[in-house]
């Protein structure tokens, strides 16, 4: 207990550290906040017309399906339209029709958009009698937080393997590994000393976090701590791994940054494309995967798949933590 | 002065690769360059609105060859579901009437008024083609842009300074201070090997990811722009590892780079949502140099001036940290 305390006390007077923790739940700040930011210009059309050179009317019909911008020359307009980050259609006109111009390194649903807005304009006058009926589907920018905000309490879970390795490679560099080697301590109480500090503040960096992203009724948050709980478990445990097996500081943060590289891309990935079958249950065992699945399942009210999650995740630190012990035997236990 | 310069060049260079950071590096290269040609190629495609016709009359005879006619409107809702994209056109009733899942308002009217003129559609002249990138030769330079500066800004930064909180727990720059050698050596030396590899990682990167002829186009003003951001991340890693006393606070550093100072520079770069702040965020300037290197797009002369005045900046700063640094050591 005591060891713990000194291990706290380490932590707290490192401010950086502090702020390591707090850097998730700045993100998560930062997400809610993210509705501000107007996304809704990603898909849309873009138009690039000469000044003066189309009619008004022109004009009004083509800002039916996008924003105009008019540019004073035509090499302006050319520049415009080869901008990679942009996907502007340019338009001038041809007598009574329309004639387009793309840079050509546009996605096809655009190039498509370019090819038949002449058409389009010919028929302008049978637009907009036809009867449309519309339905209702989730905000893009909602499904797109929907994965953002998981992957962030991913991230914040990972603090604490982040602590805990750089925590166990700064003592080797520093020498103090040499004075745990003499202290009264057994392996298991050094290694439940080291994780517990991980732990404790991945724990609750994901908590206050989850709090900021998620409003859940009492079930489901019973759920959602035993996932975080679990799940910065298994990160904190992971940080012993590469504490113990990074040679140095710089070994060490390769290491990390490969393992946070997993942590994230893994579900990610299995969350766009769509993983099932074998390599599903393949993806279970980076320990993010069910965390993430969790989550997601969570915020989409599948109480179900966010317990077999729970179990998947409960398996993972009876596992890491076995395995550790397992291979901890370099550490010779004293009483 | 050459000798010195040769013997300490040799002996950063051994020391980075018993860091293991050239192996990192070449690992890094084919990570990156397995998720260019087989991830991100393959996801960065957008198919035109697909469009499905339900007309149990036939009464569309005329109608273009890329509608779809589907038996029923329930087979219409299912194919829907699965591509909310997509725009249904129902004829059952006479008039035809259109059906899509709601998205910006602008976008609708055109899916709409898309969508009805291929039930009559007319020839009309092609687009003119004004640029020379196909999509997937812009796809493979934006990506190949975006890792490598990712790579150069933040671990050419937490690089250096771990070869430099290494040498000052070894007691190098205590060693330094005594040898009688140019002090600015030991900065320039260690600049020079971080230089260096940063510019074979470009050119392998280049190559590997755009392509043997496209890639040796663009090198050359590439490795300028590689060189400037090289340059500007080896010394504030510098400045901030001789100011700064623990390794492990540059992790965090990392990770501001990667979050908060990457994410809106890419965004505003590569996308059509622009913030008004970006102009005065220093990374975005840089970025947009790079990304102009790769499309071939001329660079202001401004910019020229710009970072190497910056340059020249930081490497006095580093300077004066550093001779404070050997001062207190020696």
């Amino acid at each position: 207990m005591r060891g713990l305390k000194y291990q706290m006390k380490s932590v707290l007077r490192d401010k950086f550290y502090l702020m390591t923790f707090l850097l998730p739940i700045l993100v998560a700040v930062a997400l809610n906040f993210m509705g501000s930011i107007d996304m809704s210009s990603l898909g849309e059309l873009h138009f690039g017309v000469l000044e003066n050179e189309l009619s008004p009317q022109t004009v009004t019909w083509l800002e039916r399906y996008g924003p105009v911008t008019a540019y004073g020359t035509r090499e302006e307009l050319t520049a415009a339209i080869n901008e990679p980050s942009t996907n502007v259609i340019g338009v001038r006109a041809d007598g009574d029709s329309l004639k387009t111009a793309v840079s050509g390194d546009e996605l096809d649903i655009f190039r498509q958009a370019a090819a038949t807005l002449p058409a389009l304009y010919e028929r302008r006058e049978a637009a907009g009698q036809a009867k449309i009926q519309t339905l209702e589907r989730p905000d893009i920018m909602e499904s797109l937080q929907g994965i953002f905000i998981p992957a962030v309490l991913i991230v914040a879970m990972f603090m604490g393997c982040t602590f805990n390795a750089m925590n166990i490679i700064s003592e080797k560099e520093d020498g103090v590994a040499f004075v745990n080697e003499i202290l009264p301590m057994t392996s298991s109480q050094y290694i439940l000393q080291k994780v517990v500090v991980g732990f404790l503040f991945g724990s609750l960096s994901s908590v206050v976090t989850a709090c900021i992203c998620f409003r859940l009724s009492l079930q489901n948050l019973w759920l959602m701590l035993a996932l975080i709980v679990l799940s910065s478990f298994v990160a904190a445990l992971i940080g012993l791994f590469i504490g113990k097996f990074s040679e140095g500081l710089m070994i060490g943060v390769v290491y990390i940054k490969i393992v946070m590289l997993v942590f994230i891309a893994v579900p990610i990935l299995c969350a766009l494309i769509g993983v099932s079958g074998p390599l599903a249950v393949v993806c279970n065992i980076v320990p993010s995967q069910p965390a993430f699945e969790g989550i997601m399942a969570l915020s989409a009210g599948s109480i179900g798949t966010a317990m077999k999650d729970t179990g998947i995740l409960a398996i993972h630190c009876i596992a890491w933590f076995a395995l550790y012990v397992l291979i901890a035997d370099g550490r010779p236990a004293r009483e | 002065m050459g000798k010195g310069f040769c013997a300490l060049f040799k002996k950063d260079c051994r020391m980075l690769a018993s860091g293991k950071f050239f192996l990192m590096a070449i690992g890094f290269l084919a990570l990156y360059t397995a998720y260019v040609n087989l991830g991100y190629i393959r996801f960065m495609q957008m198919e035109p609105y697909h469009v499905y016709l339900y007309d149990p009359a036939e009464t569309q005879a005329s109608k273009s060859s890329l509608v779809q006619t589907v038996p029923s409107m329930e087979v219409m809702d299912t194919a829907l579901l699965a591509d909310a994209n997509g725009v249904g056109l129902d004829a059952s009733a006479g008039e035809v009437r259109v059906v899509l899942y709601k998205g910006a308002e602008h976008i609708d009217r055109h899916r709409a008024d898309y969508a009805l003129s291929l039930l009559e559609p007319s020839v009309s002249l092609p687009p003119e083609v004004l640029g020379t990138n196909t999509p997937e030769q812009k796809a493979r330079k934006e990506i190949t842009c975006e890792l490598l500066f990712f790579e150069l800004a933040a671990v050419g930064f937490l690089g250096i300074a771990a070869v430099l909180f290494k040498e000052k727990g070894m007691g190098v720059i205590r060693v330094h201070a005594i040898l009688p050698l140019q002090k600015d050596l030991f900065l320039l030396s260690k600049l020079a090997v971080f230089l260096l590899s940063d510019l074979v990682f470009a050119v392998l990167l280049t190559l590997l990811n755009t392509g043997l002829a496209e890639g040796a186009v663009v090198l050359p003003a590439v490795l300028i722009q590689t060189a400037i951001l090289s340059l500007l991340m080896a010394l504030a890693g510098l400045f901030c590892a001789l100011l700064l006393k623990d390794f492990r606070q540059f992790t965090l550093a990392y990770l501001v780079i990667a979050i908060f100072a990457a994410t809106p520079v890419f965004l505003s770069a590569n996308t059509s949502v622009k913030f008004d702040w970006i102009h005065y965020h220093p990374f975005y300037h840089v970025y947009m140099g790079l990304k102009n290197a790769y499309f071939g797009t001329a660079i202001s002369p401004v910019y020229y001036a710009g970072a190497v005045g910056t340059i020249v900046l930081l490497f006095l700063a580093v300077r004066f940290a550093f001779h404070r640094e050997t001062g207190k050591e020696g």
